[in-house]
């Protein structure tokens, strides 16, 4: 296997890992506005989704999970941001 | 004491963590003053929203996340002195930053061809704010991963991959507000 592709330390395979995690998460996204439920779950779901992907960005890619506080910081800022995004779709 | 270990703890730059909260701050607020404006037409806004060219959008998240992978993958590789792997990896990724940008011109040029522009309706002048904006941060972001895989001491890297992500969050915060939320 070519060098570039070797996936050889622990950092690395949790990099890969969050990767996968995205696309998975943000196929699930595109799966769930095709499912006939009402559009106040699907919207629900949505915002739920994009939380997870902001988070594993924050925590894998920007390195916050060697911060758990700050990650936890972020976490709260981004979660009430989208239960307003929420209430404010559901009014 | 305990706030100077706080701050300390906070991986990379701190002037980058100044600007991402910067950044989140002001798109969140824009998209909050969207989901504001939706209250006086939520119909208007579900039917301008069903002109959006949402498969592109989608197919862009995957884009910035895969590239935002590599600018991640890149630090990692410099570190362990792989300079070569490094530099691949950012000008890779920045290939794939011009890939989001030129889905994005595509979309916008569909909307021009369609007739509709920011006056359109208050849904498209939102769209146009927001998405132009960030889509000028991935042009500056483009920029900055060519420059760090050209001066690639693992700090320029590390603050380079440091705005990437910040675009790539912003991005996973606005397009399921934007293309989404009918």
């Amino acid at each position: 296997m070519p060098r570039f592709f070797c996936v050889r330390d622990t950092h690395a395979d949790r990099l890969t890992r969050a990767w996968a995690g995205l696309i998975a998460l943000s196929l699930a996204s595109a799966l769930l506005t095709l499912v006939p439920v009402g559009p106040r779950l699907v919207g629900g779901g949505i915002l739920l989704l994009a939380l997870f992907k902001a988070r594993i960005i924050l925590a894998r890619y920007l390195d916050l999970e060697r911060s758990p506080a700050w990650l936890r910081g972020f976490t709260l800022v981004l979660s009430t941001f989208a239960a307003l995004i929420f209430a404010l779709y559901l009014v | 004491m305990s706030d100077a270990s706080l701050i300390d703890e906070l991986p990379g730059e701190l002037l980058m963590w100044v600007l991402i909260v910067s950044e989140l701050l002001v798109f969140g607020a824009g998209l909050i003053a969207f989901m504001g404006v939706r209250l006086t037409d939520p119909a208007g806004f579900a039917e301008a929203q069903s002109h959006l060219y949402r498969t592109g959008a989608a197919l862009n998240t995957g884009v910035l996340v895969t590239s935002g992978f590599l600018a991640a993958r890149a630090l990692r590789w410099r570190q362990a002195a792989r300079r070569g792997a490094a530099r691949l990896a950012l000008i890779s990724a920045a290939l794939l930053g011009v890939v989001f940008l030129i889905i994005k011109g595509a979309e916008y040029a569909g909307k021009a061809a369609q007739g509709i522009s920011y006056e359109t309706h208050p849904f498209f002048l939102f769209y146009y704010l927001l998405t132009g904006f960030h889509a000028a941060h991935v042009l500056a972001g483009v920029a900055i991963l060519l420059l760090v895989a050209w001066r690639d001491d693992p700090r320029n890297i590390e603050a380079g991959g440091q705005f990437w992500h910040m675009v790539d969050l912003v991005w996973i915060l606005l397009f399921p507000v934007i293309y989404l939320l009918g």
